[in-house]
Formats: structure tokens, sequence, C-alpha cells
């Protein structure tokens, strides 16, 4: 059973190759053009009904501290099932969400994608880089960055998102929400 | 400095002034709030003086620093502080700035176990008492003139705990926290108290940048219910599928308390807020406990547990019972805050109920949460428009339920009929005025937000 609290298990000698690996980077950008119109019906379309989806709280700890700069259990931005999700697009999906109406502005930019093979032929590994930009009224930015962790359950001809752990570079976060999934 | 005598290292804590031209900003007689509170410079370097100087401020809960040398930074105002466990258990609060040249000792968020801090320029080291206890190299350890045992982190004046609570102010002239609180404790132990056990935080904070001036989040959670039924329309139907509901009993038992501005506003309705964290598992838990809180706290309050409710301890530190979030709203200029977000739990609660209260909070009260979501652009745009000289001129109306003043005699402090009411925000800014105009504490203690005297709170009602 996949647990965001785990490693995602790629194998780096076994790095996908050719049609497999446009098609898992295919995914990544599809997912990121549906967020970017704010389609988040269609984004969810794309996550598997087993997705775990974490995104710790970062803390600035000293490297000696075995605690690290995150723990899961502890507070976190998400850590979501499927149904949280499902919640979360709820909102978005209603005229009175205020802090997307009117909308905003998003360029979800994802970069340095690695993909692995795992223990699992039913499942391939991810790596990946975001530059996140939310832009709203006349100049409101939010810029996130950060890196991201996934693991992609094999469907059809492509992929279906399963477990996804989000890093930010961020201590504090630089914006007054979160109006998005990263 | 050429003359080069000794230095005089003594801590300093800087007296209160009055500013009465900024007092009468507030026009009590015209439930009106001067826009100038929220934008200008000089107001805000007068609440860093007047306020964050003076008042007890939320430090940490003692849960998040068990044992000897278990630390968190954090903030008084604009003052970065280190909150640290000392070996005879009681807790210290030190400036977490180095008496050499100023700069920060200590870097990092929380940590386990520190013997000190050693500061990165120089290399003086403190110990967890505040102390300095050593320097880099043999230069001072041969100079007969450096008087070591006369340097310390400037201690936070006094720090005290309420039912694992930390507070710390910089007066030493201070009243106690208790005094700080008075009756407004019995509002605390509904989240406070509830279980014989005693409360936690679960582990971290959540950390975030609005760009508005402190006191909107500040009112908000003093007393704007009203503000859920159109900020959070949208929350509330993504996780209850319908519009905010105050339920049928609104009428007879929802109220507004206030004390020394701190204030609570309530609905009475058992699990109105818990149910909002979207987990139905939490909402019979809630009920599973009813009558154990009740035989703790009586009636009303084991009502208000997980009712519909909101709070802020005046100035800065809110929370919502029921939604078990605890929060901060941190002074950065008038135009900005950095919000610090805990989870608060009961010791007792089984592990997967703490679990579902972790979640929950990160569902609703968190950045990405479907309420919380909604709230800071409202703060942001309600300082930014102060930006007009024009329009921050024209008047702000806090005149909601100017007659609703009831004596309740069961329930302590100022007591207004409805939840639905600008009362508390009125009492904040009365609060927020007396911290402008008071250089001193018995004018603080017994001015018009003091709580008028009744017999010990809430035993008639019981
Ligand atoms: S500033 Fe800290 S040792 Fe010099
Ligand atoms: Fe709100």
């Amino acid at each position: 059973m996949l647990h965001v609290k785990d490693p995602i298990g790629a194998n780096l000698d076994r790095p996908l190759a050719g049609e497999d690996f446009r098609a898992a980077e295919r995914f990544l950008y599809t997912e990121a053009r549906l967020l970017d119109a704010e389609n988040y019906t269609g984004w969810i379309a794309l996550v598997d009904e087993d997705i775990r989806y974490w995104m710790p709280g970062m803390e600035t700890r000293r490297r000696d501290d075995k605690r690290g700069p995150y723990a899961y259990g502890e507070m976190a931005y998400f850590d979501d099932t499927y149904a949280e999700l499902k919640v979360r697009v709820a909102r978005y999906n209603e005229p009175s969400a205020w802090a997307d109406n009117p909308a905003t502005r998003h360029a979800h930019i994802i970069t340095n994608i690695e993909a692995y093979e795992t223990n699992d032929p039913t499942l391939v590994a991810v790596f990946s880089c975001f530059t996140n930009v939310r832009n709203r009224n006349e100049k409101d930015q939010d810029v996130i960055h950060g890196r991201r962790e996934d693991v992609l359950r094999r469907h059809g001809a492509g992929f279906r998102l399963a477990l996804r752990r989000i890093f930010t570079v961020h201590n504090v976060l630089l914006s007054k929400n979160l109006n998005t999934f990263l | 400095m050429c003359k080069a005598g000794r230095p005089d290292m003594k801590p300093a804590y800087p007296q209160a002034g009055s500013y009465p031209q900024f007092a009468d900003l507030v026009d009590t007689e015209r439930s009106q709030v001067d826009r100038k509170v929220f934008h200008d410079e000089a107001i805000y370097q007068a609440e860093l003086r007047q306020i964050f100087g003076r008042a007890w401020l939320f430090l940490a809960h003692e849960s998040q620093i068990p044992g000897a040398g278990d630390f968190v930074r954090t903030k008084m105002g604009e003052d970065d502080v280190i909150v640290v466990r000392q070996r005879d258990g009681k807790i210290g609060a030190f400036l977490n700035s180095c008496p050499h040249r100023g700069n920060r000792v200590c870097m990092v968020d929380a940590g386990k176990k520190a013997r000190g801090f050693i500061c990165n320029y120089h290399g003086w080291s403190f110990g967890i008492d505040g102390r300095l206890v050593g320097t880099d190299g043999k230069v001072y350890d041969t100079d007969p003139d450096f008087e070591k045992h006369a340097i310390t982190l400037t201690p936070v004046a006094q720090v005290a705990s309420y039912k694992g609570l930390v507070f710390g102010t910089f007066d030493p002239n201070a009243p106690s926290l208790a005094d700080w609180f008075g009756p407004f404790t019995w509002y605390l132990d509904v989240m406070l108290d509830n279980d014989p056990e005693g409360t936690e935080f679960i582990g971290g904070c959540i950390r975030s940048e609005i760009e508005c001036n402190w006191k909107f989040p500040a009112e908000n959670f003093v007393g704007d219910i009203l503000h859920a039924y159109w900020t959070h329309q949208s929350g509330a139907q993504a996780i209850l599928g319908g519009g905010v509901d105050l339920g049928p009993q609104y009428d007879e038992r929802a109220f507004q308390a206030s004390i020394y501005g701190h204030g609570i506003e309530t609905n009475l309705d058992k699990t109105g807020n818990t149910k909002t964290l979207g987990y139905p598992e939490l909402v019979d838990y809630v009920f599973s406990q009813y009558d154990k809180a009740k035989d703790r706290l009586g009636e009303t309050r084991a009502r208000m547990v997980g009712a519909i409710s909101s709070c802020t301890v005046f100035p800065n530190f809110s929370f919502l019972p029921g939604q078990a979030t605890f929060r901060v709203w941190q002074p950065k200029g008038p135009n900005k805050i950095e919000l610090y977000t805990w989870t608060l739990v009961n010791k007792s609660m089984p592990e997967h109920i703490k679990e579902l209260y972790r979640r929950g909070t990160m569902m609703t009260f968190s950045p990405g949460g479907v309420f919380e979501m909604d709230d800071g652009e409202n703060w942001e745009y309600c300082t930014k428009a102060n930006e007009g000289w024009v329009t921050r001129h024209q008047p702000l109306h806090y005149a909601l339920g100017i007659s609703s003043k009831i004596d309740a005699p069961d329930l302590p402090g100022h007591i207004h009929r409805g939840s639905l009411n600008d009362a508390n925000q009125r009492y904040f800014y009365t609060r927020w005025a007396e911290f402008m105009r008071f250089d001193n504490w018995s004018d603080l203690m017994t001015a018009e937000t003091a709580p008028p005297a009744k017999a010990a709170p809430g035993v008639a009602a019981e």
C-alpha cells in the first residue's frame, strides 16, 4: 500500500524511455494545463481514487535535528484522500468562491521531469520541479517554487495520479491562500 | 565612544506613553472607527509601543516544549523571541538578538534538547537561561574589563501559563496573566478545560503572509460571524451541501461576551463548528463527550465546545472552538501580517480523533482550506482601499446591535444578545483606544472594557 510518508520507490537505474517517458511527461503537462484553466473537474478525472496527496509545512531546523524540515502527521497544507480533494473541487465549482471570482490567472510551470520504473510494474515514479504563478485583480501575485515526487498508475495508454508528495522551498507561505493544486 | 568606559548591559523595557489623538479615532458615541488606524505608520508604531510592548501575547503551548532545552521561536509584535523550557521545568522567553552586535542567535523554528544558543557572528554562546556562557577564543577571557556575568539575552519581562497556553509580556509592571484575562478564563476553559487531562498542540505550525492590517482578522474572530454567510457560502456548500445555518435556537441562545477587549461570539448549538470540518465521526465524538463536558463546565459551556463560535484574546490571538484552529496574527507593518496556525486537541482524545482534527483544520482553516481561502482577500482589500486619500476619510460602520446589550447575570463580561452583532468589535476597538490613551495599568484595568461586577462567573447559570 502506497503511503505519502514513504519515498516513492524509484529504481534510479531503470529510467522510463522513449514513448513511455513521453507519456509520463505528457501526463504532467496535461494536468498543469487543466489546472491553469481552472478545470478542476477535468483535473480530478486524472486522479486515482486511492490518491494520497501531501504537502507538509516546511520548517527551518538545524542540520543535526533528527526531525528534519517536515514530519508526517504534523501540520500540513494538504494531506488528502480522494474524498477530501473532491471537497476542495466542490468549493472551486461554487459561484460564490470569492477568492476565485473574478478568476485567478494561473501558470503551472513544470520542469526537471525524471521518470523511473518501480518494483510494481503498474506504477511509475516521477520527479519534477514546479513554479506556480497566480495573479489576480490588477497585480496580486503569488509565486510558489518547489519539487514534487509522484507515483503514476498505468491506465490504458496513459496514467492516473496515485500519489503526490509536494515539497516547497518556502518556510512561510508567501501568499494569503493556496487556491490551486500543485 | 572614545572615553571607553564599561557598558551597562541591563535589559531595557521601554515605557509606554499616551496618544489621546489616536485614541479619539475610535468614536464609541457613533460606533465608528476612523480608517487611519488601519493605515497610518505613526499609529502602527504607537501600537508596537502601547499594545505589543505591554500586552500579554501568546507564545506557545507547553506541549510543544516538554523537555529541558526544547524550544520554539516566535514573535511578540515584531520582536523575535525564543521560548525555551528550563532545567527546572519553568518556561523562559528571550529576545532572539545577541547583545554584542544584535545578530539572531537562533535561526531555526524549533528544536529539542538545546544546550544553548550560539551566535554565528563572533561565537558568543548563551545558555538556555539566556546567560552568556562563553565566547569564541580566549580574547575576552584575558580582558580584565569584560563582565561576562552581566551579559544576557534580554528576558521577556514576564512569562506565565494558563492551562497549557504560554503567554509573555515585555512590561515588568503588567498585571498577572490571571488578572489580564479576568473572568474571561470562564470562556477560555470551554476549549482548555473540557477534559481533565488538558490539551496539546499537534506538531508543527503553518505560517502564511496576508497583506492586511492585523486588526481586521483579530476583529473578525472577536465577533464577526456575520461574514460567514456571505464569505464562506462556497466552503459551507462544499462541506455541508448547504449554506451557513445558525440553527433554530439562535434567538434564545446566541450571544457575544467581551472582557478587556477579549471577546467570544457563540451560538450554543453543540456541534455547528465541528460539523464544518466534514467528518461525521468527529461530530459523533463531540456528542459522546457532551455529558462529561457538562459535568465539568455546566450546560452553557458544554454546548459551546463544538458550537459555531469564534474568539480573540486581545490583541492578536484567536481561535475557533469546535474547529480547533488556534492562531496568531503577527503584525508586520500596518499593511501586512504573518499568520501562525496550530491545531489544539485534548490529550485524552483517541489518536484517530486527533488525526481527524488535524485533517479537518487543514481542509477548512489553513491557506488551502475551503473557508480560510476566502477570508484573506477581504482583509487585504479592507486594508488597501485606505491608500486612497479621500477613501480613508470615509466613515466605517460598527453599529450592528447597538441596543442589544443585556444583563445576563450568569455570564461574565459585557453580554449582547445574538452573535450576529458588532458588539465585541466595538469593545475590541474601545480596548485598543484605552491602550493608546493610558500609560499605566491602573487606568487600563478599570476602564470601560473592564468586566462589570457580577456574582462568581457562571455559578448561578449551572
Ligand atoms: S553579534 Fe553575536 S557574537 Fe557578535
Ligand atoms: Fe472567515
